[in-house]
């Protein structure tokens, strides 16, 4: 179709994001001036894996960066989804970097998505992939995501800054997102030949903004290559938080050892709450070795690493600092929340989060680029919280097969 | 005498005893007299006889119920609905402009000059009608299918179906089928009553097969006065307004607008400099279908895709009488809009607008003023012409300035494009600075208001004249500049007036600035002043609706989308004012210390992660005190409280609403919101009843749609509702789902201000808008066409950018001609019509797409192309050509797009063929199927086989087996038996094909319209213009096959072998005999009565050979007689046939040549 005209963007901020906008409403971008001013200019090694991973799962799309990497073409494909894939993730972000785009990514593609990602699984930068697997699903399945099929297996850990973590990943395909306020059974009616799917409404929400009470707190911790004491304690610590509050709180433990511990020593924690309203806040971290960084120098954590315990209490406080904060989700899933809500049907939805993350604000920015939609925000100051309106973009996956 | 005895001579009648007559006849009898009936109807006649039958009787039932039943879609259509579209369709000649122009003269008693364009009529409280007609040309009725909503066929009842008719038919099944209605016209040529009779009863079941058993047919008995009869039209008006229109599943997704204006803007100088610029054009219309966003991009039928460059919502141009509040007496109530028919106030033509002003509403004698100044022109220029001329010169209508004025009051943020017209605003609004003129303004009452330059004598005075209320008012304003000699040159007043205007703009803008930025309040003061300079006495009473619209814009919006505009400073400040009570905002702030501004536009290369962790500043969990806070946030809490915590947000900030709005009138779309529903939802609701509310609004319209729905299934005869409406089903659920869902939506729409909606929800379907488009082709102005519609369909994500798209497709039945693959097609798909190359294709068995030549006669086939994509289950219609006079059926193919992809997988069958070179056991060399050792690489381990029958494989080149100087190609195979050398070895394999990648967008806007658009030219086509035979492949061709007779050598049996022969397989050569055998040689003797027997035998023999020959010889003669009869009769017959023939072909011939000139 002759000549493509390209959106023209800057800098690296929310690279992320824009790829997967850019790939779901099929408009190809440039982006420029990519770290040109910094000591390692151009795109960076996870953002490189990270192309690398869009190329895998859609097809017939163009990925052009010039010498110095500091100039991203990008022209869409269509997501093809598919089995057996395979992607190893550089090592420089965790798994929850590639995740989080590719969970929506997966949701519009033409075939089921089943991808093997390898890498570092658990890191303190990104969501851990317990997380991902424990908060992130439940919320994906709020927007009508069948529950069949949406799984996150976790077959190695594998910690910074060797990695060797495994994890399979499995996405369904949907033909649309439908709006969180209905929870929509399906089951079909079978009269003779012919088949009448029924929705039936169970009104558990009418709409997203019902944070409820927290009911349990989950969590999981885990521990490779060392020694499976650092998991105790930090389960000991963290139970003693919420002590005070909830005496439903279970910590399960995993350790792993030989192959499937990846090749670095390391530790972690992934905590969640669970409310009465099915909302799923978490909190995270993960301990290990720095990684060096692309200069050489080793990164700041190495010598801000704490000893278990601390690492126990600071995460049980963080949870504890996101529920106060109120919303139906945690900080971190704002923006798969926003993006979700752009992606639903042209109805309304209103959700309700806590203050707004960078992260958040940025997402809104890029959904208004990208998809045009614009969300209204009314602050709740008696809570603290912020309610967000917005009418969905009614993405169809135009990739999907007429059966 | 003689009577009485032929009365005599003829039998009595004899009543019948007996025979189904006479049964029926005393039953009758018997029912008459009241006689009971002694037999007793069968009591078990009705009764279960079998249970199986009757479980499967109540299964087809329970079956029937369910196909009827389908599924509800979303209706997602909040505003006013737009005029429903009649299309009014037929060929030329049927008289369509004619049903228009009655119709309308029916409901606004208004006479129409002439169908240009569509015209909007209001038709009852709650209903407009949008009529439009239907051009002759193939890409109009496209076009027209498109949009109609109602589809009014008219056909020649005299004449009968024309092709055109069943193309559009096909056209708009293909895109959805809207209602459908036929009218049969021209039926006051028929003389016989019968004869009409007959006609009507054929034409009108042919339609039904058409389209279905029991379709509308109307009939318009003749024309009275040269219009039809006003009964007629008034039954025809009545139908059109009971029809109910249903959704269609493109139209719901996508945008649209029918314009029904076009208006040129590009600077003036622009054009001056090159006639042949690209223009920036207005487009207005009705928007239908869904909401369309600020940034979508727009395909204009038969022009291109394009992106909307502006946006403006009008107050409708006839509106709802409901909606339109009547101001005064004088006001008539607008029953119609044709901006380009020259009905109403507004004629709209290609360079000019002209306005329709009753005499007795303008006084002329005021205006002699001016008359009476020389005019500098050769040519005699009165003051209309003039008022005409500057009115032309006003760029904007009045209307769009007073919607400007009304936005501006309010302090909404307005799109830098138009700000323009804010400048004018500003200029006229001193003009009626009394409050009642104001109102008129925001009524958006007529006021004519239009400036015009007047060259005078002494400098340049600038003419305002304003018509208002039948008084022409003209204000002169003076100015230094010199205005132009041309008086048509309307950029040059555009200047002088910005310039002019320039004080009040500067003020202004600043309002605006402040009114978008809204942080420093210092300055508002000022912002106040300036306004109340402008605006006088009306911003007193807007005063308390100012400060509200202030308050209720949400700062929170601004900090996170006008980043770029605002400052860190600003976000800082924002952080303060709202952080009082607790840290609001306080991450963001923490952010933008720690990152540097982080929130900035300029910190391009932040990282990118979405965690946002801070362990810095968490409190210690751990102390009693701190978690108290949080306490209610766990089950373990205080459940009240917690409780609470949701309702209070909810219902505070409903109160807080109802603070904002109050009761107030949104004048710009006429709706009011009294907000009872705010009200009642009060301040101490909780949510659950808010949601019982909104059943109850969902209920209640559902009832009302129910209530139609059945209205509509009375017509059909057949209610299988009632069964159902007492026990609620689960469509019926999904319904009311679906109405809750509107209700929810509505309401937490209306509770956004007008301008942050339209940001959110874009604009509502049923506003009037004006599309600016730049960059148009001139020819679009150019050729510009009312007659023709101008369709402007939105385009969704990722429907702009091309790819292979598979298709289900069916050749027409009515076509006569198969597709050839590869041949050209034009394809009306979506909103576009572009010409493509496909390749038919057909799924095997084994899910492989064999390529097709042709596509099959009579079933589906897969077309793959390439072209802009559309979702999958979108139909289109494909066409070979588009020329007007051409006959036959036009349409070639209908089919239905599958999925899309970017690439192809069509595959068709490639036999090679080769010879074995070298043979081993079994293993063979085959030479002249490869032609290189690259290509057998890529065969290795395909399977092989020959003539004979025998199987093998490809091994590999087989170059080092052979001679050292051995030719490239030489594969070696193996098979499962020798083979010889005379075998000939085959391998058939799959190669891929190419689908070509070309899309040929038509431009029929951008010609004349009667010229034929003319694209890639198929095969055929061009060979017959450059006389180019069908190349032959020799090979191909059928030759009588030449088989030798084989002689074979006689079989030799070695002499030694013949010995060990048994005796009966031994040859026995026998010697030939010199003398015959003795059964030859003896002579038989007969006695007496054996020969007088053999001689009566002979004799009778003889007599029936001679009788057989005669019969023959008599038979032959019969049969030459005959021969020679019918020789005779053929060569009459063949004369008479040919003159018929010939006859006929002259008539045909006249007949053809009569159409085309009435079509040219």
């Amino acid at each position: 179709m002759g000549k493509t005209t390209y959106k023209r963007l800057k800098g690296s901020q929310s690279f992320r994001q824009r790829l997967l906008l850019a790939t779901l409403s099929s408009t190809p971008i440039i982006i420029d001036e990519i770290r040109a001013d910094d000591m390692i200019p151009g795109l960076l090694r996870h953002e490189m894996s990270l192309l690398r991973l869009f190329e895998t799962v859609s097809d017939d799309c163009v990925v052009e960066v010039n010498e110095t990497g500091t100039r991203l073409k990008y022209k869409p494909g269509i997501v093809m989804g598919g089995k057996n894939l395979v992607h190893s993730c550089a090592l420089t972000r965790s798994m929850g970097y590639y995740l989080e785009p590719l969970l929506v990514l997966g949701l519009f593609g033409k075939k089921p998505l089943s991808i093997r990602l390898k890498g570092v699984t658990d890191d303190p930068k990104d969501l851990s992939v317990d997380t991902v697997r424990n908060a992130t699903l439940h919320i994906l399945k709020r927007f009508g995501v069948p529950s069949e099929g949406l799984d996150l297996k976790i077959e190695a850990r594998g910690v910074a800054p060797e990695g060797g973590g495994e994890v399979l990943l499995t996405v369904p395909n949907v033909q649309s997102l439908t709006v969180c306020t209905f929870f929509f059974i399906f089951f079909s009616f079978l009269t003779a030949s012919y088949v009448l799917s029924v929705y039936i409404s169970l009104f558990q929400a009418v709409q997203w903004v019902e944070e409820g009470m927290v009911k349990k707190i989950r969590g999981w911790t885990f521990s490779a290559r060392v020694s499976s004491d650092f998991e105790h304690s930090m389960r000991f610590a963290a139970r003693g938080v919420f002590n005070n509050l909830l005496p439903d709180v279970h910590i399960f433990n995993d350790h792993k050892s030989g192959p499937h511990a990846g090749k670095s020593p390391g530790y972690g924690i992934s905590l969640v709450a669970e409310t009465t309203a099915g909302c799923y806040i978490s909190a995270d971290t993960a301990v290990s070795c720095g990684r060096a960084d692309e200069t050489g120098e080793i990164d700041v954590e190495r010598q801000e690493r704490k000893p278990a315990e601390d690492t126990g209490v600071e995460i049980a406080s963080w949870l504890l600092q996101e529920i106060e904060k109120g919303g139906v989700v945690d900080s971190t899933h704002q923006g798969l929340l926003f993006i979700l809500c752009a992606l639903c049907q042209q109805d309304v939805s209103k959700v309700r989060v806590g203050t707004l993350s960078p992260y958040g604000v940025e997402t809104l920015r890029n959904l208004k680029e990208f998809l045009g939609v614009t969300f209204s925000f009314r602050p709740d100051p008696s809570t603290g919280t912020v309610i967000l309106t917005c009418v969905g973009s009614g993405l169809i996956n135009l990739s999907r097969k007429l059966s | 005498m003689a009577a009485d005895d032929l009365m005599s001579s003829q039998k009595s009648h004899r009543t019948r005893k007996s025979g189904p007559t006479m049964r029926k006849k005393s039953e009758i009898d018997k029912k008459k007299r009241g006689v009971a009936d002694n037999k007793q109807p069968n009591p078990r006649a009705f009764s279960v006889r079998s249970v199986v039958k009757a479980k499967r009787l109540k299964i087809r039932a329970v079956e029937k119920e369910q196909r009827r039943i389908h599924l509800p879609t979303a209706d997602r259509t909040y505003g006013e609905p737009p005029p429903f579209v009649v299309v009014v369709q037929g060929p030329p000649g049927v008289g369509k402009s004619l049903v228009i122009k009655s119709l309308v003269k029916h409901f606004t008693h208004q006479n129409v000059p002439e169908v240009r364009g569509p015209i909007t009529i209001v038709q009852g409280k709650k209903k407009r009608i949008q009529f439009v007609e239907c051009p002759n040309d193939i890409n109009g009725m496209i076009d027209c299918a498109k949009v109609a909503d109602l589809a009014i066929l008219l056909i020649d009842g005299s004449y009968g179906f024309e092709m055109e008719t069943f193309e559009f038919l096909n056209i708009m099944q293909v895109h959805g089928f809207p209602k459908v209605m036929g009218v049969l016209t021209h039926l006051d040529k028929f003389k016989d009553v019968k004869k009409l009779r007959k006609t009507k009863q054929r034409l009108k079941h042919r339609f039904w097969t058409e389209i279905y058993n029991g379709a509308k047919l109307f009939y318009l008995s003749g024309l009275i006065h040269g219009k039809y009869s006003q009964r007629e039209v008034l039954n025809l008006s009545r139908f059109i307004s009971v029809i109910k229109f249903h959704p269609l599943s493109w139209r719901t997704s996508h945008p649209y607008v029918l314009a029904d204006r076009l208006e040129d803007v590009t600077p003036p100088e622009k054009i001056q400099m090159d006639k042949k610029c690209d223009r920036n054009i207005t487009l207005y219309g009705y928007l239908r279908g869904c909401n369309l966003k600020k940034g979508m991009k727009v395909h204009i039928a038969g022009v291109g895709d394009y992106s909307l460059a502006g946006v403006t919502a009008f107050p409708d141009p006839c509106p709802l009488p409901s909606a339109a509040k009547k101001k005064g007496l004088r006001d008539r109530e607008k029953l119609f809009y044709a901006p380009m028919s020259g009905i109403g106030d507004l004629l709209y033509d290609k360079d000019a607008v002209y306005i329709n002003i009753n005499d007795h509403l303008v006084q002329y004698s005021k205006t002699d003023e001016v008359n009476g100044e020389p005019a500098n022109k050769g040519r005699g220029k009165d003051v209309g012409e003039d008022l005409v001329k500057s009115l032309q010169n006003t760029k904007y209508s009045v209307d769009e300035k007073l919607e400007k004025t009304f936005i501006n009051l309010f302090g909404k943020k307005t799109s830098a494009s138009s700000e323009r017209k804010l400048e004018e605003d500003a200029q006229s609004s001193p003009e009626g600075s009394d409050t009642e003129s104001s109102e008129e303004f925001q009524s958006g009452d007529e006021v004519d208001d239009h400036e015009m330059d007047v060259d005078s004598n002494d400098g340049k005075i600038k003419e305002k004249t304003e018509l208002r209320g039948g008084r022409l008012r003209r204000k002169a304003i003076f100015k230094d500049e010199d205005s132009d000699e041309d008086g048509d040159d309307d950029n040059d007043d555009e200047e002088a007036e910005d310039a002019e205007s320039d004080g009040n703009e500067d003020e202004d803008e600043d309002g605006e600035d402040e009114s978008v930025s809204d942080s420093q309040d210092s300055d508002e003061d000022d912002v106040e002043e300036s306004e109340d300079k402008v605006l006088g006495n009306i911003s007193k009473w807007k005063e308390p609706l100012k400060e509200k619209g202030r308050k209720k814009n949400p700062n929170l919006m601004q900090i996170v989308y006008g980043a770029s505009a605002s400052s860190a400073t600003a976000l800082i400040n924002e952080n303060n004012e709202i952080s009082d009570d607790e840290d609001f905002f306080k991450p963001k702030g923490e952010h933008s210390k720690n990152l540097g501004g982080g929130l900035d536009a300029g910190h391009v290369n932040s990282e990118d992660c979405s965690k946002f962790v801070n362990y810095g500043n968490l409190k210690n969990w751990k102390e009693k005190e701190v978690c108290e806070d949080i306490r209610d946030r766990f089950t373990t809490g205080d459940w009240s409280k917690a409780a609470l915590r949701n309702k209070n947000s909810v219902a505070g900030d409903e109160g807080e609403d109802d603070e904002l709005y109050g009761d107030f009138e949104d004048l710009e779309t006429g709706e009011k919101h009294n907000d009872h529903e705010n009200m009642e939802s009060g301040t101490n609701e909780d949510v659950e009843a808010a949601e019982r509310r909104l059943k109850k609004l969902a209920l209640r319209a559902n009832d009302k749609s129910e209530l139609e729905d059945d209205d509509n299934d009375n017509g059909d005869g057949i209610n299988p509702r009632n069964s159902e409406a007492k026990e609620p089903g689960f469509v019926d659920k999904l319904k009311e789902e679906l109405e809750i869902r509107k209700q929810m939506n509505l309401l937490e729409l209306n509770d956004l201000d007008e301008d942050t909606r339209i940001d959110i929800e874009g604009y509502r379907t049923g506003t009037y808008l004006r599309l600016e488009i730049h960059n148009v082709p001139y020819e679009m102005v150019d050729f510009f066409d009312p007659c023709h519609p101008v369709l402007i369909g939105g385009i969704g994500f990722g429907e702009d950018s091309a790819g292979y798209m598979q298709a289900r497709l069916k050749k027409h039945r009515w076509h006569k001609k198969v597709l050839k693959t590869r041949d050209p097609i034009i394809v009306s798909i979506g909103w576009r019509r572009y010409q493509t190359i496909p390749v038919y294709a057909i799924e095997d068995r084994n899910g492989r797409h064999r390529m097709l030549k042709y596509t099959p006669e009579h079933m589906h086939c897969l077309a793959m192309f390439w072209g802009p994509l559309v979702p999958p289950n979108t139909g289109f219609v494909a066409f070979q050509n588009l020329s007007t006079n051409q006959t036959g059926f036009r349409i070639t193919a209908t089919s239905v797009v599958l999925e899309y992809n970017h690439q192809t997988h069509i595959a068709k069958k490639i036999k090679l063929v080769g010879h074995p070179c070298k043979i081993k056991k079994n293993t063979a060399f085959i030479k002249d199927m490869f032609t290189s050792d690259l290509e057998i690489a890529r065969f290795e381990g395909s399977s092989v086989r020959t003539v004979s029958g025998i199987r093998g494989q490809v091994k590999k080149a087989g170059k080092n087996m052979l001679d050292n100087n051995a030719q490239e190609g030489i594969a070696r195979c193996t098979f499962e038996d020798q083979i010889k050398m005379s075998d000939i070895v085959f391998l058939r394999a799959w190669t891929p094909v190419e689908v070509p990648q070309f899309y040929n967008p038509l431009t029929t806007a951008l010609q004349p319209r009667d010229k034929t658009w003319t694209g890639m030219k198929t095969f055929r086509e061009l060979r017959s213009e450059h006389n180019i035979p069908i190349p032959v492949n020799k090979d191909s061709l059928y030759k009588p096959i030449e088989r030798k007779t084989k002689k074979f050598n006689p079989l030799v049996i070695p002499k030694k072998l013949q010995a060990e022969l048994p005796f009966a397989s031994k040859p026995k050569n026998k010697p030939a005999r010199k003398r015959p055998d003795l059964d030859a040689r003896r002579a038989v003797v007969m006695e007496p009565e054996e020969r007088k027997a053999h001689a009566i035998v002979q004799h009778y023999k003889l007599m029936s050979k001679v009788k057989i020959n005669k019969k023959k010889a008599k038979e032959q003669e019969k049969r030459k007689a005959y021969e020679a009869e019918k020789a005779k009769k053929e060569v009459i017959s063949k004369k008479r046939n040919r003159e018929e023939r010939r006859e006929r072909y002259r008539t045909e011939d006249k007949q053809k040549k009569k159409m085309r000139r009435g079509q040219d």
